[in-house]
């Protein structure tokens, strides 16, 4: 199985570094100190959702049965051969937002400045070079995981097994206890 | 098994692709009105304003029907339905099938105004041809009256705007976009409007189309005359059911159709704009809209091979911009209470709620998570925990996986 991105939500502690290194990562220069000057700025594809003190970072699914494929008009929002992933052609992209008002996710955003429809693409550049795309490489929590299903399953299993062995306590702390040691030390 | 196909739209192709994937043997026969390949109606506006080139509306590649052997016939359209003879009709051919599929959409409704039908420079635009008729007639026209405000006719108003021309908008209804917003949201789109020159006309019907030498010269409406050179009519549309007449197979404003997209006729399904859902709520009935048409040619594809997949549900969403301002709009337009939210920079965002739930929701400015909030109506989550979060544009994903959470933190 190829690798896919992961989430481990209760890692999450909204740094939003996902989304800058997203949308650097979708910048004509891809450097930060470039991307802040293009105009119109890159937009990102991820989004730290938060409710009360819970964040997660939300972006596309790439579900198999995708809405937005189903309800794009222009043959825009189409998946690639090659790396699975549901992507949107920009040339054919007239911006109507009717993936937008589909995706049950809110993978999907209205780009009102180039008006065109902006998701995650899954990053086919780096992945073809063999790096994790741009928001799992930026993660400092491991929040978000490049990992085949395999890897990921064995992962999560061993810290259950460690978690039962070892009394409840979780052996990779979450993202709570990081925000919580982080204030002590100040 | 031979399979025809009435129609070449969305619908049909949708269809047509699935057949193919699932069974290489079958024979798939498809019956067009229109002499050309398969293309996407929604941008015919951009490709009027310019925006879009006329390639961008073909879909598929010129070898599309050929590389999955469907037998296409141009320039047929379909005249009678016979299953007992398991036969169409279609331009004085009969057609055998074993399977049918009635993928033949809808067309314009043309209100009864004198003059409305048949005179020069008055245009539908639910077409190629429709749009071809207006690009040319744009060469003279320098005025111009859209005849409804619904999506396509606001879609017209601002290709018609950015070519220069003088637009007039007549609306019947109380107020602009009456199928998709309540007042207090239609007046944000009428202001819009306005702003960018367009005279919107509301409770104002068309009364009688005057013809001169040269076309059409005027539109009498309200008892004034509203001179102009080009008229666009897009006071909605209708399934097209001209063609069940005398084949039994049901039908009310669509053909009737359960949830396998079969209709009260054995070996003949139905799907996209001519369809009607009897068993829906009435909001959910009939919805003529792209997501539909795709969604229900694959369901009706995977039945009409005996693969049982059943249809959730027609999705009463839509979605215009009017001069760059998104509007969204999906369920109904009252509920039993309305949450809201707005930024004082022209975004407002309302959902409105019944029995605790999400039943529909208006979204002017800021469109974003709306994909969220129509999930939530689809699936009958209950809401009220939410509360005024709701409307506001940061509520997404998050909050439904909220109740797990809660439990791991506590």
């Amino acid at each position: 199985m190829s690798r896919t991105i992961f989430t481990v939500a209760e890692r999450c502690v909204a740094c939003k570094s996902c989304e800058i290194a997203c949308a650097v990562e979708h910048s004509q220069s891809k450097t930060l100190a470039g991307a802040i000057l293009e105009t119109p700025p890159p937009q990102r594809r991820i989004s730290v959702e938060g409710v009360g003190a819970y964040s997660y970072p939300s972006r596309c699914q790439h579900c198999s049965d995708a809405a937005c494929m189903t309800a794009c008009p222009t043959g825009a929002m189409q998946r690639d051969g090659g790396t699975d992933k549901v992507f949107s052609d920009h040339d054919k992209c007239i911006g109507c937002w009717m993936c937008v008002v589909v995706c049950p996710f809110g993978g999907v955003t209205a780009d009102p400045a180039g008006k065109k429809a902006v998701k995650c693409d899954g990053c086919p550049e780096r992945t073809a070079r063999g790096e994790a795309p741009a928001c799992v490489a930026a993660c400092p929590t491991d929040t978000l995981l490049y990992l085949t299903p395999e890897e990921f399953a064995a992962q999560r299993r061993q810290a259950t097994a460690h978690a039962a062995v070892c009394g409840g306590e979780s052996a990779t702390p979450n993202g709570m206890d990081i925000l919580r040691s982080l204030k002590r030390t100040h | 098994m031979q399979i025809v196909i009435i129609g070449n739209g969305p619908a049909a192709i949708a269809a047509a692709e699935t057949l193919r994937e699932q069974d290489r043997s079958c024979g798939i026969v498809m019956l067009s009105k229109e002499s050309v390949p398969f293309y996407s109606p929604c941008p015919l506006a951009e490709y009027v304003e310019g925006s879009v080139p006329k390639e961008r509306l073909f879909l598929r590649d010129p070898d599309f029907y050929a590389r999955n052997a469907i037998d296409i016939r141009y320039g047929r359209p379909v005249t009678r339905i016979d299953p007992q003879a398991r036969q169409v009709w279609a331009g004085g051919e009969a057609v055998g099938y074993d399977r049918l599929l009635i993928a033949s959409g809808s067309r314009a409704f043309v209100p009864p105004v004198p003059g409305l039908a048949g005179t020069r420079g008055v245009f539908e635009l639910k077409t190629l041809d429709d749009a071809e008729g207006i690009l040319e007639r744009l060469e003279v026209a320098r005025r111009a009256v859209v005849i409804g405000s619904g999506f396509i006719g606001l879609e017209a108003v601002q290709a018609l705007v950015r070519h220069g021309l003088a637009v007039t908008l007549l609306e019947a209804q109380r107020h602009v976009l009456p199928a998709m917003l309540d007042s207090e949201m239609a007046a944000l789109v009428e202001r819009r409007l306005v702003e960018h020159g367009v005279q919107v006309r509301t409770g104002c019907g068309a009364e009688r189309i005057l013809e001169g030498e040269d076309g059409v010269r005027g539109v009498l409406a309200g008892g004034v005359e509203i001179p102009c050179e080009l008229v666009i009519c897009a006071a909605g549309v209708r399934a097209d059911l001209s063609i069940l007449d005398g084949s039994g197979i049901a039908g009310n404003r669509g053909i009737l159709v359960d949830a396998r997209m079969r209709t009260s006729v054995e070996g003949v399904f139905a799907a996209g704009d001519v369809i009607e859902r009897p068993d829906a709520p009435e909001k959910h009935r009939v919805v003529p809209n792209w997501p539909n048409a795709v969604s229900t040619g694959r369901i009706a594809a995977w039945n009409m091979l005996g693969i049982d997949r059943r249809h959730p549900g027609l999705e009463a969403v839509n979605v215009v911009r009017v001069f760059d301002l998104p509007v969204a709009s999906f369920g109904v337009q009252a509920g039993d209470s309305c949450l809201r939210w707005q930024d004082g920079a022209g975004a407002l965002r309302k959902v409105l709620l019944k029995d605790g739930r999400v039943a529909g929701g208006q979204l002017i400015g800021e469109i974003n998570g709306t994909g969220v909030l129509h999930e939530m109506m689809k699936k009958g989550t209950a809401v009220e925990r939410f509360g005024t979060h709701l409307a506001h544009p940061g509520f997404g994903y998050i909050h439904t996986l909220e109740p797990l959470r809660a439990v791991k933190w506590a």
